[in-house]
């Protein structure tokens, strides 16, 4: 790695953590809170700059493009994460959305930083990425599933804007099961089923009884405008990154096609990318005529998030097999 | 177009037809049997099972492409039994899934043709100008007044609108302006690439044929034993294709890093008709036909003993291939080689010794002496894994992909509708204005299904900015 390289992503890294701070404390006081925003916002423009040039030189110094294992694809990530925010900003006035979006590019930041070494450094290609369709397929694929975070989060400040506390917290739980499971696939040699359960047991239960504690209102908590803008950024959210999954997956199935002779073969990965799109497809369709209200539709995108987690990372550490798994490395 | 027993909110359309339209409460009609077909509450329902049916497949290792033990190997005996009854392990396959993607299918057409398809016309329609009245009833309005004639003031606006990207027509005292008109194509665009990428696929299913054939170096493929669907209309080719070379390229490492074979089409007589090297990612492509390289190996080592040849098969052990030849009283002779540029390396096994012994290594077209032996290694030859494939659906299939991304695409751009209508009032002389001076009212409105919020945001920064500009010229005035 070179020292350019190393500082960027380092500066992108402490970025995002201290953005993170600063959207949390600009709640601190009401007085400060205009202009700890502006800063917060500051500093995660910097973060995004630097990971820019970050990812750009790592390419430089592979002589390739860098999006091949996962600690690239978890840089991808964050950088996409931090873009899709920086976006949706220019669009909405979106400041509880800030400390979540920072935080994401945060653990994803952690999270590649504990990967074993063999991931940073810098490994040739088998013969099967070594394709120019590589560099079209992929990066869409890892900008929608940033998107699809973005909004599964706005998701959650739609539930807490709506005072549905309770959904919340049960929300919240799933994500913490399925983010668990994650971890400890990643990190711990615990039985693959044991953390399949976990991972799936608790984010049904956790959103099923989301979806059965919808009803109760905390009356003082709601804030009906608010609730309306967080509906409408997941909404977007999704509708940018529909495109671009459906994108990814059409690339790759013409790269298979290229490179195999088929589109479609029923890989683990590919399937999951699947259930992705058709998860969301639904939910486009169950927006058209509004017939869901708004707090159903946002618990749809916390589980489209989930599926998200799984498709992107479930494989590796949940002992899914298949040709796209970036391996195990335990 | 809507389908009776719908909830019924203005859509789009209706609005522009009749603005704030009081929501008509038609009596739920009668309908057919059928509609539910063309329900959306069906295709969320069919998307979902078949998502969850598709995340089952994704997480059971699937007979169909990893053998069935596999699956023992991940539940064990008993569970994979199970599995297998259930149609788990082959779930692409079983009936419960093809019935859902027909369903699908009967949906998806009955759908688009009945209400997706029809809204293309509602595109034609112009946008209708509003009263003031009406535009006040619009999700997102607002008057604003501003110290200028009526018609300047609504020419500004128009201005600015344009400068956003509005597309704005005028009528007298009203304007009504659009953004992002052709989104409402989208789904349109993506129902025409779904039901087209249905159709492609059943043309390749039903005239095109695929096949794997691992070939050894001069020898010849043909197509006899490709797959092809139980509903197959179509033929096979009579030309074939030898493979006159084939070899692996590695990193310094020894990881493999490219396979090439140079092939030639021949036909029935040995004309040769086409020549091509193709490697992973690059196919020779004849006839309709493509060939591709899917894999690579080395199939059998040729050897001569005091002048006798022997071929002996060759077998993958990690990055070595191996070959066995059993000698008497239990000694086994090991020939392993990794590459075609490598020497043989020769060992010898007996069961009381504990590890294999090595003899002798020895270069391509070399030979050594083992004992009373004159033992040559003449040949090696590799195999090259050729996957092949005949899709005649392949251009309807790519339009279909052209369309349902830029099906999708459009979804994202969310259309936006603005009105707006001037009237003059006259402002009573106040300390400041020592005449009395005509005010342009202006109601300006506008909606934006999709994305409501963000279109509040947009619109009132374009009203501000002209009242900006207004309060500018008028405090120099
Ligand atoms: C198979 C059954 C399907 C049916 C019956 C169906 C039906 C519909 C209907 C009725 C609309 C609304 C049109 C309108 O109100 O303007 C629509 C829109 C749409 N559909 Fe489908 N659809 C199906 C599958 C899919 C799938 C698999 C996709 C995946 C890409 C998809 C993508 C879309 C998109 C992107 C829109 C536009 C949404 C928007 O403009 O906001 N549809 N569909």
């Amino acid at each position: 790695m070179s020292e350019l390289q190393l500082a960027m992503t380092n500066t992108a890294g402490l970025t995002s953590v201290m953005s993170f701070w600063v959207f949390v404390g600009s709640n601190i006081s009401k007085r400060w809170r205009e202009l700890m925003l502006k800063v917060a916002l500051a500093v995660m423009v910097v973060g995004f700059v630097a990971l820019t040039v970050a990812i750009v030189t790592r390419g430089i110094d592979a002589g390739r493009f860098p999006l091949a294992n996962l600690y690239e694809s978890l840089l991808w990530f964050a950088w996409a994460t931090m873009g899709g925010y920086l976006l949706m900003q220019k669009l909405y006035s979106i400041q509880h959305l800030g400390w979540l979006a920072s935080l994401t590019a945060a653990t994803m930041f952690l999270y590649g930083s504990w990967l074993p070494a063999s991931q940073h450094e810098i490994t040739p290609l088998v013969p099967a990425l070594v394709s120019y369709w590589r560099q079209i397929h992929v990066p869409p694929l890892i900008c929608s599933y940033a998107m699809f975070f973005i909004s599964g989060l706005s998701g959650l400040v739609q539930l807490w804007q709506s005072g549905r506390l309770r959904a919340l917290a049960f929300a919240v739980g799933a994500l913490v099961f399925a983010i668990s499971a994650i971890g400890l696939g990643t990190f711990t040699s615990l039985d693959t089923f044991l953390l399949q359960g976990l991972f799936v047991g608790g984010s049904i239960a956790g959103l099923s009884a989301a979806w059965l504690s919808l009803n109760k209102i905390s009356s003082g908590r709601v804030n009906q405008e608010r609730a309306e803008l967080y509906d409408e950024v997941g909404y977007r959210g999704i509708m940018i990154g529909f495109p671009l999954l459906t994108i990814g997956i059409i690339t790759g199935g013409l790269w298979a096609n290229h490179a195999w002779g088929n589109y479609w073969s029923w890989d683990p990965k590919e399937s999951m990318a699947l259930v992705t799109w058709l998860s969301y497809a639904a939910y486009i369709h169950l927006r058209i005529h509004r017939e869901c209200s708004a707090e159903k539709l946002s618990l749809v995108t916390v589980a489209g998030m989930i599926l998200t987690l799984l498709t992107y990372l479930g494989f590796n550490s949940l002992g899914f097999g298949g040709l796209h798994s970036y391996g195990r490395f335990k | 177009m809507r389908v009776a027993g719908q909830p019924l909110r203005p859509s789009d359309e209706e609005m522009t037809a009749s603005v704030a339209s009081p929501v008509k409460n038609s009596p739920p009609a009668k309908r057919s049997k059928l509609a539910i077909f063309a329900s959306v509450k069906m295709t969320v329902t069919l998307l979902i099972l078949i998502a969850a049916t598709v995340l089952v497949g994704a997480w059971c290792p699937q007979e169909s492409q990893v053998g069935f033990q596999k699956v023992i190997e991940m539940f064990g005996e008993q569970t994979a039994v199970k599995l297998s009854e259930l149609g788990i392990t082959d779930i692409f396959h079983s009936v419960w899934f093809l019935v859902l993607i027909g369903l699908l299918t009967i949906n998806m057409v009955a759908c688009s043709v009945q209400r997706v398809f029809p809204k293309i016309r509602t595109l034609k329609q112009p946008m209708p100008f509003f009263t003031n009245r009406e535009i006040s009833k619009l999700p997102v309005n607002r008057e604003l007044s501003l110290p200028v004639s009526s018609e300047l003031g609504l020419e500004k606006l128009s201005t600015k609108l344009r400068q956003s990207g509005y597309k704005v027509v005028e009528n007298g005292h009203s304007l009504s302006a659009e953004w992002g008109k052709f989104g409402r194509l989208a789904p349109t665009i993506t129902h025409i690439g779904l039901l087209s990428l249905l159709a492609g696929v059943t043309i390749s299913s039903w005239t095109g044929f695929s096949g794997f054939k691992p070939t050894p170096l001069a020898s010849a493929m043909s197509f006899g034993s490709s797959e092809h669907s139980k509903l197959w209309i179509g033929k096979l080719p009579e030309w074939r294709v030898r493979v006159d070379g084939t070899r692996r390229e590695d990193y310094p490492t020894g990881e493999p890093k490219q396979w090439y074979s140079d092939l030639t089409v021949i036909d029935s007589q040995g004309h040769e008709l086409k020549k091509q090297q193709i490697s992973v990612n690059n196919p020779l492509s004849y006839d309709g036909v493509d060939i591709y390289q899917s894999s690579w190996g080395l199939d059998q080592i040729v050897l001569q003993f005091n002048g006798h040849e022997r071929r002996l098969d060759l077998r993958q052990m990690g990055k070595v291939y191996a070959a066995f030849l059993p000698l008497e009283e239990g000694m086994i002779l090991i020939f392993s080689v990794r590459n075609q540029v490598q020497p043989v390396r020769v060992f010898a096994k007996t069961p009381q010794w504990e590890a294999p012994r090595l003899l002798s290594e020895i270069p391509l077209g070399k030979s050594v002496r083992l004992g009373s032996v004159n033992l040559e290694y003449k040949e090696l030859i590799p195999i090259t894994g050729l996957q092949y494939k005949s899709d005649p659906g392949y251009g309807v299939t790519l339009v279909a992909f052209c369309f349902i991304m830029a099906g999708v695409m459009l979804a994202a751009v969310p259309h936006r509708q603005v009105w707006a209508h001037v009237r003059t009032e006259a402002e009573p002389a106040n300390e400041e204005t020592t005449a009395e001076q005509d005010l342009c009212i202006l109601s300006v409105g506008g909606r934006s299904v999709k994305a409501k919020t963000a279109f509040e945001k947009s619109l009132y920064s374009i009203l501000t900015r002209l009242e900006q500009e207004f309060a500018a010229t008028g405090a120099k005035a």
